[in-house]
């Protein structure tokens, strides 16, 4: 039995409190625009979400950030952190990635106590790292001996399962309807990986102009229930 | 590699006011027309030339420019970058910018237009330290084809770093292929055609800078969409998503003037072309 992937359970978890919820990443814009207004179009925006910004960014750090744990190349990893937070030109999310990033430092730190994360908190501390949530998970999934892949893939399923939390808040959708898209959803992630897999350094930080627009624009909206 | 097509490298330096270039040299298919002093200002203008009136298949340019301290430049094209189809390899052109302290570079090129498929590669690296001002547009068409097929091009990818006193402050990596995506939708161009990028680095920006140029972009009745935000480093980028080069460069323009007015108490001068 595996027991070591039920502590990366824990980090997957909607419940975990590292603020996630508090953040749309633009999709609020999109439904104030009525482009996403039920389960069919919040679906195609999660698509695009996943396979035009995620796997550039997040999911290509995961394993950038793994392969340089695996290789004990830590300065690879204070790139790879400077990297995502400066290819976030919208404000909102940049700063709430790192907001995530941060809590969820704060929350493993105190769970595993592990080395590299606090040499991660040095780093943020001295002002030469952000803090990124996709760094802070790959670290303790390295630690807990899950592979590669499995790591993409679990960040992945838990940064696109508490879209859909909020999804069904904003939307707002049927508890049944959001689990009815996460379920449709796994062989999305299943891809995702694969194009992940064969990805490198060259392909970090493409944008989609729309999406990155969107998250700009909630900058300026004055009635909202999400921070970015 | 050094196979270029054409290299052109410029330093320029503020001499008693005015700036001049300490050194210029440029060989193959990339060249720069005299310098034009549009004011009295000392800032010189640099308009830069493909004398082969394109880009063409395995097509290598690369341009350094250098801005020692104190010194101020616009730099712009002649005419629109036009890519032409790369059966072969893609066409590739990448520039590196050094600016120093106090210095001024506004780097305002032509738009963009990929032909049917043309796959071109931009890499644009700025070097600058705190104190030095960056304005950089860029416009990006949906190319051309015979049959008047838009986004017909095969991949542009336009990558920009710009690091600050060493450390990489901006990185904005656009790629678009067309053939792979339902570029034309949601989340992509948003059933728009052209889109328009403004990356401002300076250490002036501040937030009423923002809102002065949101509430007059908003004045703007054309329909378009458009995002602004701060950077991460001092500084602002603004995207535009729009239906004609016409109405991006109106805007950026009007963004362009209010930013000189507020940081230079100088008015822009009309790079008119044609």
């Amino acid at each position: 039995m595996d027991n070591n992937i039920l502590p990366l359970f824990q980090l997957c978890d909607s419940n975990f409190p590292t603020g996630a919820f508090s953040h749309s990443f633009g999709l609020e814009s999109y439904i104030q625009e009525g482009k996403v207004h039920d389960q069919e179009t919040f679906f195609q925006w999660l698509k695009l979400y996943l396979h035009e910004q995620l796997i550039y960014t997040d999911g290509l750090a995961c394993m950038l950030v793994y392969d340089a744990l695996m290789n004990n190349e830590h300065s690879q990893i204070w790139k790879l952190d400077r990297m995502l937070t400066v290819q976030n030109l919208p404000r909102e999310t940049r700063e709430g990635t790192q907001m995530i990033g941060d809590r969820m430092l704060k929350l493993t730190e105190t769970l595993y106590g592990l080395p590299i994360l606090s040499q991660y908190r040095d780093e943020i501390r001295k002002k030469n790292s952000f803090g990124h949530p996709s760094i802070v998970f790959s670290m303790v999934a390295h630690s807990l001996g899950i592979t590669k892949s499995n790591t993409i893939l679990y960040y992945l399923y838990s940064a696109i399962s508490s879209q859909v939390q909020n999804a069904v808040r904003a939307i707002p959708l049927g508890q049944t309807a959001g689990q009815t898209i996460i379920y449709k959803f796994i062989p999305e992630l299943s891809e995702a990986v694969e194009k992940i897999l064969k990805l490198s350094l060259d392909d970090f930080g493409i944008v989609s102009p729309g999406l990155e627009l969107s998250q700009m624009k909630h900058e300026r909206v004055n009635i909202r229930i999400f921070m970015s | 590699m050094s196979n270029w097509t054409g290299i052109l490298s410029l330093d320029l330096e503020n001499r008693n006011g005015k700036t001049v270039a300490k050194r210029a040299y440029f060989q193959g298919a990339l060249k720069v027309m005299r310098p034009i002093y549009h004011d009295d200002s000392g800032q010189v203008c640099y308009y830069l030339l493909n004398p082969g009136g394109g880009y063409l298949d395995g097509d290598r340019y690369r341009m350094e420019i250098s801005v020692d301290a104190g010194a101020e430049v616009i730099l712009t094209t002649q005419s629109a970058t036009k890519v032409y189809k790369t059966p072969k390899s893609l066409a590739y052109q990448e520039t590196e910018i050094t600016l120093k302290k106090g210095s001024l570079l506004e780097y305002l090129p032509d738009p963009l237009i990929a032909y049917q498929n043309a796959h071109y590669k931009q890499k644009n690296v700025i070097h600058m330290e705190t104190g030095a001002t960056f304005i950089y547009t860029d416009i990006l068409t949906p190319g051309w084809s015979p049959n008047g097929e838009k986004f017909s091009y095969n991949t542009v990818q336009l990558v920009t770093e710009i690091y600050l006193d060493g450390q990489l402050g901006v990185f904005d990596h656009i790629k678009l292929t067309p053939g792979k995506h339902s570029i034309s939708g949601i989340g992509f161009m948003e059933g728009y055609t052209h889109l328009g990028s403004m990356i401002v680095v300076s250490e002036l920006t501040n937030n009423s800078l923002l809102d002065e140029l949101y509430e007059m972009i908003q004045e703007e009745s054309t329909d378009f969409k458009f995002g602004l935000s701060r950077l991460p480093v001092s500084g602002l980028s603004i995207r535009i998503l729009a239906h004609s080069t016409q109405l991006i460069e109106r805007i950026f323009d009007n963004c362009h003037r209010l930013i000189k007015k507020s940081w230079f108490e100088t008015v822009p001068s009309s790079l008119r072309k044609y």
